[in-house]
């Protein structure tokens, strides 16, 4: 034992009473975390009652053999993978650029703005980002407007309440979260690699290509994870701009319970909504893990 | 010598923000809009929509009832996430990056379903908080404490244990160690954890859809059971003054700590 946790040893992080530090929050995840959601599983093998919320003893897989049966909810399973598949590449292609620029730009104020810009994004209520979408992709909306004014098309452009509009949407409110990832990524990245690669005589396009670009894609690999789990998650993106024209899973969810009641098949989709976004995750910190003690 | 940004990734990042920031833009102009809606170009502006918000009992209450959930939030959250990323920072505790990541998981995982689950908790463990202030603020401290882990253990990250090891070598006890030395220290990570718990928690819609009830909602619930029908001005002046609330935590946040910092470890 080095000197220095000799000392350590005898000081807070040693002391008997450390734990109490954790319990309560272990306590409080437990009890409205865990807990609640064991009992949701626990629910999805219950057999369907409209209207009844308690669980019985009753074990049963009839709804999880009706979701899976039925077309239109492995439709809206398929719908909501693509969907979250699409937004993730698309998110990556327009968040790149703008994280290369952030983590180039060296005048630290400027810097800092930049990220301002992003973080003021990211924490502002959803709602208030797609109330802004509305008005600018509705069929009165801004681009419309613009395009009936200029003589391009004669009726309104179908921008939203479809699956385009939902794209839209998703990649307005994932913009931010992959941004961030890169950021962190191409930051670390030595400048030295890349000017390495050009004084071996690469054009510019070719080292970004050879150097760069395959250098941040730990950050591009995480951060569509990222992406994925928070798009085939998200209620209120489908719900105002697909107008629940675009049934996805979180749509089916609320659909069962606030407005059929059935509990128990709510739970099956809540069940392999959770099931796909969680795996997501797995792999998420699964690569982060590998990524920050490969790249160094 | 040539640019150190290429002017294609410059246009296009510059684009990206666009995308980013017009629809935050829309929502002001909509919410100082002369007429019944924006149009394009627009007509004039006028605080005509914002008197009407603060006179309208919908978003007015909805305001100060998400200004309230999210204080109360803020506290608890502050609290119980404090403490934790003290004992993850400072435990040598095997298991302590997975529980981290079990406290980090809520923010990635549907809001909807953990509402859901809570939802059916309440009622049939018969707490008798479902759709009651109470119910949306235990959801609200799942998804916001996250963020206070995440701040805190920064700060924890770039503070120096060999002062606190000073201390106490030097006779102090553990507890005054930590209160002369470490607190004073974190103090700025931990105040900007509670900002981000509060502007989260402000924000929050998913967790809320199910734990709210018809006639307290939070200002996201409400926004968006009117914007299903109609786009009203005011709930886009009701947007201003929350875009407003936001900014300025963002910028607190930035005078407490090193943003850029509070990337760097965010894998960590």
């Amino acid at each position: 034992m080095t000197k220095a946790t000799a000392v350590r040893a005898s000081g807070l992080s040693q002391h008997q009473f450390k734990w109490l530090l954790v319990v309560p929050l272990v306590a409080f995840f437990v009890l409205f975390f865990v807990i609640p959601v064991g009992l949701l599983f626990a629910t999805s093998f219950n057999p369907a009652k409209v209207g009844q919320v308690a669980l019985v003893s009753d074990l049963t897989f009839d709804n999880y053999i009706r979701f899976f049966s039925r077309s239109n909810y492995l439709i809206a399973a398929g719908r909501s993978i693509l969907l979250a598949s699409i937004v993730s590449v698309i998110t990556l292609i327009v968040a790149y650029p703008m994280a290369f620029v952030i983590a180039k730009t060296e005048n630290p104020a400027r810097n800092t703005f930049l990220l301002i810009l992003v973080l003021a994004s990211m924490q502002l209520d959803m709602v208030i980002r797609l109330y802004g979408m509305m008005v600018i992709l509705g069929d009165n909306g801004l681009i419309n407007q613009i395009l009936q004014s200029m003589g391009l098309t004669d009726g309104p452009v179908a921008l939203m309440y479809n699956f385009r509009g939902v794209v839209f949407g998703l990649v307005q409110f994932a913009l931010p979260f992959m941004i961030l990832t890169l950021v962190g990524v191409i930051m670390g990245i030595p400048p030295s690699l890349e000017e390495a690669a050009r004084s071996l005589g690469a054009s510019r396009r070719r080292a970004f290509m050879r150097v760069t670009l395959p250098a941040s894609m730990p950050g591009i690999l995480s951060g569509s994870l990222l992406v994925f789990a928070l798009s085939i998650s998200s209620y209120i993106v489908p719900a105002l701009m697909g107008g629940f024209r675009v049934g996805v899973l979180p749509i089916h969810i609320y659909q069962q319970v606030a407005e059929s009641a059935r509990f128990q098949f709510g739970a099956t989709i809540a069940v392999i909504l959770f099931l796909i976004s969680a795996t997501a995750v797995a792999v998420y910190l699964k690569l982060g893990k590998r990524s920050s003690g490969g790249l160094a | 010598m040539e640019r150190k940004i290429p002017l294609p990734m410059l246009i296009l990042a510059i684009l990206g923000f666009c995308y980013l920031l017009f629809p935050i833009l829309v929502v002001v102009l909509a919410g100082l809009t002369t007429g019944e809606f924006l149009t394009f170009p627009p007509k004039g502006l006028s605080l005509r929509w914002v008197i009407s918000f603060l006179n309208s009992e919908k978003y007015l209450s909805a305001f100060f009832f998400s200004f309230k959930l999210a204080l109360m939030t803020m506290i608890v959250s502050t609290i119980l996430g404090t403490a934790a990323a003290l004992f993850i920072a400072r435990s040598r505790f095997v298991g302590r990056t997975a529980l981290r990541a079990f406290f980090l998981s809520p923010v990635v995982l549907p809001g909807v379903v953990v509402g859901f689950a809570l939802y059916a908790f309440f009622i049939t463990s018969g707490l008798g908080i479902s759709r009651t202030i109470w119910g949306l603020w235990i959801g609200h401290i799942l998804y916001s404490t996250p963020y206070v882990i995440g701040t805190v253990g920064a700060s924890l990250a770039t503070f120096d244990v060999s002062l606190e090891e000073a201390a106490r070598s030097l006779g102090a006890s553990p507890m005054r160690a930590f209160r002369k030395i470490t607190f004073p220290n974190i103090a700025q990570g931990i105040q900007a954890g509670s900002i981000f718990a509060f502007i989260v928690s402000f924000g929050q819609f998913e967790v809320s859809l199910f734990l709210s009830a018809p006639n307290s909602e939070p200002l996201p619930i409400a926004m968006y059971n009117s914007l299903r029908y109609k786009f009203e001005p005011d709930a886009a002046a009701a947007g201003i003054f929350a875009i407003t609330l936001v900014i300025a935590s963002v910028l607190l946040t930035n005078r407490l700590v090193n943003i850029r910092r509070l990337l760097e470890r965010q894998d960590g």
